[in-house]
């Protein structure tokens, strides 16, 4: 062949082969973009405030306020004070070296936190000297005026590996800040805000060469929108106060609308706690402590609901047609057939508003077993899965679904439940203990207020719920505004509500010492038998009589009675939350002064 | 004659070489403003930045580009030696005096001026060469002949490589081009060629895959050669049988483990005299060449891990490793074409846009200015920008050769091929070792890196060709 072609050829060959390379790097190949915004295009977060909580009444709840990251670059530190650098953060000269070893180990020119949430003065103090290297970033870290509502709040942590595995919204990043549990968590969305960005271009030292494209690509950052909860924060301080000593739980609902007022879960912790640069310890101390302060009871322990269930059974067997309010059963120191339930001394014979005025036992195991053994079922089994639909129409036996993550179901036994446990066999006297409260079922204490707000309504609840307004919006979720009425008729309510009141304000109740004259407490005692040790105190209300304004529930574990220690603080809920004033200073000491000893804590 | 010489030279001159000279100078300088610029030295004559100094430097190629066409195009035949050996004793002189830049010590500086005269010894060379070979006496074939181009050639690649600087000797290899150009036997090329693609795939290859591409090669070409497919066919299956057993067996037999290509060594061996009696029987004495091709090609990748490791300097073996894509260290050796790769390639198909070019402007590609000065192309002006000017470069050397081919004289031919060589070379490594094709080798990009050295230097090697060009039509016009 001709040299001179194959020369050519060559030449050609090669400029081709360039040709082809450079359209597959430039056009067709993405990396290489991505590479270069890699290289050169710094995102430099712009953190939003935090949204703050108020409550019902316009009283701070949390206010985010704000705190200072102190970032370091290690290459551009210069031999600095370090003792004066400690002082003004209050720290040691040792931890200092430790965390700028750390950092420079990182990068020694991309930037690194080297100390947390300094508060303003420290970063103000700061800026008086200059420190090459070191600068301060804004972010805000949670404060809690009223130091109360631990649990109900909760708290605010940095994300974990875990969130951002599970982020497929892919917000968060590492360092970034989150709601770890309460209104924290429930309204993360609605209270972090959204973080803005400023692209930065810095050249090949990481030196800053000012904004890209002008700022074509910052977003400012939206500051997070305010929550006003439907907490009163002066009463959920006192229901607080009087729960100190116990484990248990308050929790108070608004019957109209479903809107929570109280819910202290004791013991609590001080929210100031969990943030700040001690966070990490207090978190330790509060975990290790084995009557779990972190534990929002009031939405997460299952406890058996006692005698305060006889109401369900009550309504229950009026609405089937089984008992007529004036129906008598009588009732000699306990319910005699089968194994037996034992019962204290009242009257007898007695009726409906009697029983629920005495907190009979034997009463109620009649009506329990006229509704599970009604002929027109046919078995057992099926007037128990009667049974049991109506008790979950009252809220029971699933989570309410309220703005709590973590709410517990709680549990009502099924037909099937005892055909297991049974091989079959077995009928309404096996399941007695159903009839007081006891035995299989599990409750919330959010659950038993649910119930005092139902009886107070007559009939129906509205979901609780603890959020009243978000800031930015005209309401709050649809769920909220939804009417749950029960399977049974509003006419039944009357006789119980009517023995409710007996039960507080006529001789022979069992909660006479919830009485306040003039609010016409109704109420309805428990004393729940539990394998932990000593019965729980329990105690549900509502006042006024007509047109409530409240319910409560208190649960005491091993409180023992009813009336021992859970009705005097629902006694006194109420009478603060209705008149603001407390009348029975001996009663709030009593309530103060009861210590109770709980061996199943270990402590 | 010299009152009408004026118009003459101006109908031969080959205006479109000019053009495209002129072109590629002014975006050579556009694109080392836009490297080196920042707001504070705006102005294009600031002559404390590399811009300013580069306007000053295309001031004066352009000059001497005049005064070259000016020049009588006989004068080059005549100063060829003169001028070889005038540079060939500077480039000893800078052995000694010269200033040391990067490891290399190939400046000479006067005043404010810096010299490489590296890069007129390119021009030089090529004119010694192009004289050498254009005697009547000449012949590619013979030794002596053979001997004196290679004088010429390794003299100054000799004193090159003293001075440390590979790149610039590694240019000379471009004459090649020209020899080949000249008749040189094209087997030295093939040879060339094979060894090139043995040394990559010594590299590439495990010993087993290259010892059976090896193998497998030969038998092809052998039978390409000499045909009986079938004996091929039986061979190879007998040397795969051999192996598998010897590789299988060889722990019953052996009490030892043999790998691979030791089995298949073994085979190989045994299967000698067969080759031999094949070769005996049908009277086929080429068989041994094949033979000796393989063992040759065996001893070369032997030897060349042994080169590789003992000859090679520490970041021309990684050059070379990055290249193949069998070490990647972005953050070291790898860094200069990783960078100068996402410069490039981040240009996308219409560029960033002048002075918008954030690889190149906030220093992340290394040597921006100079050997690396296509990565400001390619970001800046995209595919387009960057394709433009390898088509003018890939016209200018196809111009260069045709500009040879038409030369009456030999002498014009081969001076004309040495400076498209030149080119070609400097293209396809500055070019190829930005967008990853090539190892870097720091040779500048002509009329793009800064230095005005080398922009003076390729200016007379082109303006030389030019003129000699024009001296040939202008003959033809006059008669």
């Amino acid at each position: 062949m001709d040299r001179r072609k194959i020369l050519q050829g060559v030449v050609i060959g090669v400029f081709v082969v360039i040709l082809l390379r450079l359209f597959y790097i430039q056009v067709v190949d993405e990396t290489y973009k991505e590479d270069a915004a890699n290289n050169v295009l710094r995102y430099e977060v712009q953190y939003p405030p935090r949204g703050e909580v108020y409550d019902r009444n316009g009283e701070f709840l949390v206010q985010s306020k704000e705190a200072y990251d102190l970032m370091v670059v290690p290459r551009d530190v210069k031999p600095f004070d370090t003792v004066l650098l400690g002082n003004i953060i209050g720290v040691t000269v040792p931890q200092i070296r430790k965390e700028l070893r750390k950092a420079s180990n990182f990068s020694r020119r991309r930037p690194s936190v080297l100390f947390k949430q300094l508060p303003k003065e420290v970063k103000l103090r700061l800026e008086e000297r200059t420190f090459p290297g070191f600068y301060t970033v804004y972010r805000t870290v949670r404060s809690y005026p009223r130091k109360i509502a631990g649990n109900l709040l909760g708290y605010v942590g940095e994300v974990t590996d875990r969130i951002l595995e599970r982020d497929t919204a892919d917000y968060y990043r590492s360092g970034d800040y989150i709601g770890m549990s309460g209104i924290e968590l429930a309204y993360e969305e609605v209270l972090r805000g959204q973080k803005g960005v400023k692209v930065n271009m810095v050249d090949v030292l990481g030196i800053s060469k000012g904004s890209y494209r002008d700022g074509m690509y910052d977003t400012l950052a939206t500051p997070g929108t305010a929550i006003t909860c439907s907490i009163d924060a002066r009463l959920q301080a006192f229901g607080e106060e009087l729960m100190v000593g116990k484990v248990g739980s308050i929790v108070a609902i608004e019957p109209s609308t479903g809107e929570i007022l109280v819910m202290a879960s004791s013991p609590t912790y001080d929210p100031d706690e969990l943030i700040g640069r001690d966070r990490g310890n207090n978190y330790m101390k509060l975990l290790n402590n084995k009557r779990r302060p972190l534990f929002n009871r009031a939405v997460m322990a299952k406890y058996p609901p006692g005698s305060t269930f006889k109401l369900v059974n009550g309504l229950i067997g009026m609405q089937e047609g089984v008992l007529r309010p004036e129906q008598l059963y009588p009732c000699h120191m306990g319910y005699t057939v089968g194994r037996g339930v034992k019962c204290h001394a009242h009257k007898s014979p007695l009726n409906m508003v009697d029983a629920v005025q005495t907190s009979c036992n034997a009463y109620f195991c009649f009506v329990f077993r006229n509704i599970v053994d009604n002929k027109k079922y046919g078995s057992v089994k099926k007037g128990f899965d009667v049974w049991a639909e109506y008790v979950r129409s009252f809220g029971y036996g699933r989570s309410l679904h309220s703005d709590f993550a973590g709410e517990l179901n709680g549990y009502v036994p099924s037909s099937e439940f005892y055909n297991k446990r049974y091989r079959g066999s077995w009928n309404s006297l096996t399941t007695i203990s159903l009839s007081i409260g006891q035995g299989e079922l599990g409750c919330t204490p959010l659950q038993m207020a649910n119930l005092a707000a139902t009886v107070a309504n007559r009939g129906y609840y509205y979901t609780p719920h603890v959020v009243k307004r978000i800031h930015d919006r005209d309401s709050i979720d649809r769920r909220f505004y939804e009417r749950h009425t029960t399977m049974v008729d509003p006419k039944y309510f009357e006789p119980v509500v009517e023995g409710m009141w007996r039960a507080v304000n006529q001789d022979g109740g069992s909660g006479r010492i919830a009485q306040v004259e003039g609010l016409d407490i109704c109420g309805k005692t428990g004393t729940a038998q539990n394998p932990h040790g000593a019965d729980h105190s329990t105690f549900l209300c509502f006042a006024p009589r007509e047109n409530p304004k409240i319910a409560v529930s208190v649960y005491v574990e091993n409180g023992r009675f009813g009336a021992t220690i859970a009705a005097p603080i629902a006694s006194l809920i109420v009478e603060k939350y209705l008149t603001d004033t407390i009348t029975r200073p001996a009663l709030v000491d009593y309530v103060k002064n009861m210590q109770i000893y709980y061996p199943a804590y270990g402590k | 004659m010299v009152s009408n010489r004026n118009s003459e030279w101006v109908s031969g001159v080959d205006w479109v070489t000019i053009l495209i000279y002129v072109v590629l100078v002014l975006l050579g300088w556009l694109n080392i403003y836009a490297a080196v610029y920042d707001e504070s030295h705006a102005g294009i004559f600031d002559l404390t930045q590399r811009y300013g100094m580069q306007m000053v430097w295309i001031g004066v190629s352009f000059m001497l580009a005049v005064v070259i066409l000016l020049m009588d195009g006989k004068y080059w035949h005549m100063l060829a030696y003169p001028l070889y050996w005038i540079t060939i004793l500077i480039l000893i002189g800078v052995l000694f005096v010269g200033k040391e830049v990067n490891g290399a010590r190939s400046w000479i500086v006067i005043g404010p001026v810096a010299l490489q005269p590296t890069e007129l010894v390119k021009f030089t060379t090529a004119l010694a060469l192009a004289r050498c070979m254009s005697t009547y006496s000449f012949s590619i074939h013979k030794w002596s002949c053979l001997l004196q181009v290679g004088l010429i050639l390794l003299l100054p690649v000799g004193i090159i490589m003293l001075q440390n600087d590979t790149g610039s000797a590694l240019v000379y290899g471009a004459f090649l081009f020209v020899l080949y150009r000249e008749g040189f036997n094209r087997w030295v090329y093939v040879a060339g060629i094979m060894l090139v693609l043995l040394f990559i795939f010594s590299f590439l290859l495990t010993p087993e895959t290259l010892l059976v591409v090896l193998v497998l090669v030969c038998v092809l070409g052998e039978g390409i050669a000499n045909g009986h497919w079938r004996l091929k066919l039986i061979y190879l299956a007998g040397v795969a049988l051999g192996t598998i057993l010897l590789y299988f067996g060889g722990n019953l037999l052996l009490d030892s483990h043999l790998s691979i290509d030791v089995s298949l060594m073994i085979s190989l061996g045994v299967s000698l005299p067969f080759v031999a009696a094949y070769s005996y029987r049908n009277r086929l004495r080429n068989v041994w060449m094949y033979v000796g091709l393989f063992a040759g090609s065996l001893l070369f990748t032997l030897t060349v891990d042994y080169v590789f490791d003992n000859v090679l300097q520490v970041h021309q073996q990684k050059r070379i490793l990055d290249l193949l894509g069998l070490e990647s260290d972005l953050k070291g050796w790898g860094y200069n074409v990783n960078q100068s790769k996402i410069a490039i390639g981040s240009g996308g198909f219409f560029g960033k846009g002048f002075l918008n070019g954030t690889q190149t402007k906030y220093n992340f590609v290394p040597e921006q200015s100079t050997d690396f000065i296509f990565c400001t192309v390619g970001e800046e002006w995209g595919f387009v920008g960057s394709a433009l000017v390898v088509l003018l470069f890939g016209l200018l050397i196809l111009r260069l050769m045709k500009m040879g081919e038409r030369q009456q004289e030999p002498f014009g031919r081969i001076y004309c091929y040495s400076v498209a060589a030149i080119f070609f070379f400097h293209v396809l490594i500055n070019v190829g070792m930005t967008i990853g094709l090539m190892p870097v080798i720091g040779i500048p990009l002509p009329f793009f890196s800064y230095g005005g050295s080398s922009l003076l230097a390729f200016t007379i090697l082109l303006f030389v060709a030019v003129r000699l060009d024009a001296t040939k039509r202008e003959t033809i016009i006059n008669h």
